[in-house]
Order: structure tokens, then C-alpha cells, then sequence
């Protein structure tokens, strides 16, 4: 009997066809951007395109996530944990490798980080085990951590996610904060909305 | 497309695109609806913050015609879910309601008092000694808005009145209580007393608040809460996820 065919009839062939199928599963590329591409990487030069092949092979065999933190890294341990100016005892707590990149971006975060791998959202059938919360005690038992910044996303499923760590740490010697919320920098408190002016307002600081 | 506007309680939002999200809201005037928010994902833009789990906001979407998603176009936030602050329990009880909405509510069926029921229950959940109330008050709210009501007041199996006898069975595939005299153990396992049966029926009741000034034991608890998850389970064909992180 034969098989289901998945990959969709291309003019060019099997192959286009399933370079297609492949770009047009990325987040973001849709079927006429995938088609694009493809005929882009069939247009430009051979080296180019196999380069690109290359790129691809070469993140998926040497990116590993670093067995303190968990962010990405090609070595045995990211760049940051290695950082010896760094100050071990401070660690951000962040949902995904990308929002620690955003906040390092920031350049006024001296600490180190733990990336979650996730956020609690039970719904989604993601629970505290999924993540990497027990990884997180155990190093800030170990690592003698006196604050825990949570960075975890202002949302309600970010919080509870917050709120089930500081409540496994409740126990410990750590102080825990999270991100401060409120009206932006340069911005007029005339178009600000009534919840970020009501949490700027809770969060006010001495002047 | 016709644009239309009323109240809604975000059940569920997923990232579609780099700018955009799918968003699943429970309303007032439509019941259940899956719309796009173009540019949901952006801190600026016609949604600014209100696109969070179980947060109440008036909207604006267009209705298609076809069976796609329909567009959602504005939302402004009314009212956040702040659960009970450090009660993870609270906030669980807040993603029960949102999971029984979405799995037993079917799309364009509104149930108005269904929504203000999640409302009130959402509110009751602020406050970690109402919650356990608040989540029975909703699931016989539930239950009796999607016609699945168990009957609290006559013998399933007699029909007659449920004035006498200590305890009742509760007969899930029948569809309520059943008396002394009815009770069989192959097809009743849950037995409650009738203090707990008394309670059922002001909890399920349609006839004001006054549901609002009753205090349940553990012992009450226990038993109506075994009532409603057998109730539910069964309309649901499963047992409902949320269920194992609430007490």
C-alpha cells in the first residue's frame, strides 16, 4: 500500500519541495516566504547556501545549555557563570535564554542567572518539574545566593511561577525581588495606563 | 465582517507569530470565541497589556463569516486576576475556571450568567477562606448553565422527596441523590449526609446570594467536592487537569 505523502508536490522537485516544507515551518516564514527563500538559496552561490547548512549543523551539535544556569553555550560553561566579576550570590531568574539576553542588554545587572527553561502554566501541562526549579534550590543552597531576582515575564502564569519558587525558598536565607513595574522612562503620565500608573504607584521609591 | 463589542474573560493565549496571538476568550454576549490579535504581543498597540490569562476586558472583534479565527481588533483591560497573594491555590482555583469554560463551553453559545458566576468566583478566589466555596459555586453554576444540573431535591432513582435518612448516594450516571431505600453499592461509591445535601441545593441555587453566608466543614467539603468532580468528570469525559492541584 503507499504511503501518505507529506511533503507537497513541488514543479522542481522532491527536493525543493521539501526545502520548502522545511523553511515554512519556522516560527514567523509563511508558505510564499518559504518559497522565496528557497529560490534564493537555489539563485545564490553554492558555498553561500551550503554555509548556511553548515550553520545550522554546527549550532545544533555544539550549543548545549551550561549545566549552572542553564543558558546556551558552546563551552562547558556559559560566559557568564565563568565571569569571575561577577557576583554569584545575586541571580536573575529568567523564563527563556532570550529574555536573559534582553536584560544583559540592559548592562546593569552585575549577578549571575538561571534560566527556567519555561513557566509554570499547569493548563499547557508545564509543572514545576518540567523546569528547571530544583536545579535553581540546590544552587542557591549551594552557592551560598543571598537574593533571588525574579525576572520571570509580568504575567499571570510569570507570577505564579515567581510565586511557587519563592515559596519553595521560603525556608531558606535568601531575599527574593522581582522586576520593577511602572511607567517607562521618557514617557507622560497622561497616556500611561490605570495599571501601570496603579503599580508605579505601589512601587514607589524614597526620592 | 461585522464588528462587535462587548466583555470577555481571557481563557487561554498562545503565540502565533513574531507580533501575534491567538487568543480564546469567554463572553458576555457570544460565549466562547477564538480570535487573532494582530500585534498582541507588543507592549504599544490596541491590546497595550490586557492580553493575560483570565484578565476581564472589553473588546472589539470582527466576526467572520467563514470558520477561521475571527480578528481581534481592540481590548482594554477591566479588571485583572490577582489572586490571594502567596496562595498558589488561589491562583489554581483561577485556572480551573478557566479550563472548565474552555473545555465545556462551545463557541457563539453565550451564557451570560456563566460569565458573571466566573466573575464572582474569580473575585471569591481574592480571598483564600472563600475559595474553597467559590470553586463549588462555580461548578454547580457550570453545571446546571450547560443542562447537566444533578438532581439535589427527589431520589434519582424514586423520585421520591430526599427529606428522610441520614445519608444520600450519589448516583452520577442517574443524574443525582438517591435515597436510603434506592442506594445500591454497585452503583453508588459516594455518600453524603444530609446537612451536605442541604448545602447542594442552596449552592446550586438560582435565588439570590444568599449561598454567600454559608460555612463548610472539611467534612462538608470533602463530600460535595467528590459530588461535583464526579458530576463534572463525567460531562467532561475526563478527570479535569486543574483538579489534582486544588485541595
Amino acid at each position: 500500500m503507499a504511503r501518505f505523502q507529506v511533503a507537497a508536490q513541488h514543479p522542481y522537485g522532491p527536493s525543493v519541495g521539501q526545502l520548502v516544507d522545511r523553511l515554512a515551518a519556522l516560527p514567523g516564514i509563511g508558505r510564499k516566504s518559504a518559497e522565496r527563500l528557497a529560490q534564493h538559496l537555489l539563485g545564490c552561490d553554492e558555498a553561500e547556501a551550503l554555509a548556511l547548512a553548515q550553520a545550522i549543523q554546527d549550532v545544533r551539535h555544539n550549543v548545549k545549555h551550561c549545566p549552572n544556569c542553564f543558558n546556551l553555550t558552546e563551552d562547558a560553561e556559559c560566559e557568564i557563570c565563568r565571569d569571575s566579576r561577577r557576583d554569584p550570590q545575586v541571580v536573575c531568574v529568567v523564563e527563556q535564554p532570550k529574555d536573559l539576553l534582553v536584560i544583559e542588554a540592559t548592562g546593569v545587572f552585575q549577578g549571575q542567572y538561571h534560566v527556567l527553561g519555561g513557566r509554570i502554566s499547569p493548563l499547557s501541562g508545564v509543572g514545576p518539574d518540567d523546569l528547571n526549579i530544583a536545579a535553581l534550590v540546590r544552587r542557591v543552597r549551594k552557592q551560598g545566593v543571598r537574593e533571588i531576582v525574579m525576572g520571570t515575564n509580568p504575567t499571570l502564569e510569570g507570577d505564579g511561577t515567581a510565586l511557587y519558587i519563592s515559596n519553595l525558598l521560603a525556608d531558606d536565607n535568601v531575599r527574593i525581588t522581582r522586576l520593577a513595574r511602572g511607567i517607562a522612562s521618557g514617557s507622560v503620565l497622561e497616556f500611561a495606563n490605570r495599571e501601570m500608573l496603579a503599580d508605579a504607584m505601589k512601587g514607589r521609591q524614597a526620592f | 465582517m461585522s464588528a462587535e463589542k462587548t466583555d470577555g474573560l481571557i481563557l487561554r493565549v498562545t503565540d502565533f507569530s513574531e507580533t501575534s496571538r491567538i487568543v480564546v476568550l469567554f463572553t458576555r454576549e457570544f460565549g466562547k470565541i477564538s480570535a487573532l490579535a494582530k500585534g498582541g504581543r507588543r507592549l504599544k498597540g490596541p491590546f497595550e497589556s490586557a492580553l493575560d490569562l483570565l484578565s476581564n476586558c472589553h473588546v472589539v472583534f470582527l466576526r467572520k463569516s467563514s470558520s477561521g479565527l475571527d480578528l481581534l481588533t481592540e481590548a482594554q483591560l477591566i479588571d485583572r486576576f490577582r489572586p490571594q497573594e502567596r496562595d498558589l491555590t488561589c491562583l489554581y482555583a483561577g485556572y480551573y475556571v478557566a479550563e472548565l469554560l474552555q473545555n465545556l463551553t462551545e463557541e457563539y453559545d453565550p451564557h451570560p450568567e456563566l460569565y458573571q458566576a466566573a466573575l464572582e468566583a474569580l473575585e471569591d478566589f481574592r480571598q483564600t477562606d472563600q475559595m474553597r466555596r467559590g470553586v463549588l459555586r462555580f461548578e454547580l453554576v457550570m453545571l446546571r448553565e450547560m443542562g447537566q444540573l444533578p438532581d439535589f431535591e427527589t431520589c434519582a432513582a424514586c423520585g421520591g422527596e430526599l427529606t428522610e435518612g441520614r445519608t444520600f448516594g450519589f448516583w452520577v450516571s442517574q443524574g443525582g441523590l438517591v435515597c436510603p431505600e434506592c442506594q445500591r453499592e454497585e452503583y453508588s461509591q459516594i455518600t453524603i449526609h444530609a446537612g451536605s445535601a442541604a448545602v447542594l441545593r442552596r449552592l446550586s441555587g438560582t435565588g439570590g446570594e444568599s449561598w454567600r453566608r454559608l460555612e463548610l466543614s472539611p467534612q462538608q467539603y470533602k463530600e460535595l467536592k467528590r459530588v461535583t468532580t464526579a458530576a463534572i468528570s463525567h460531562v467532561l469525559g475526563r478527570r479535569p487537569k486543574m483538579l489534582s492541584y486544588l485541595p
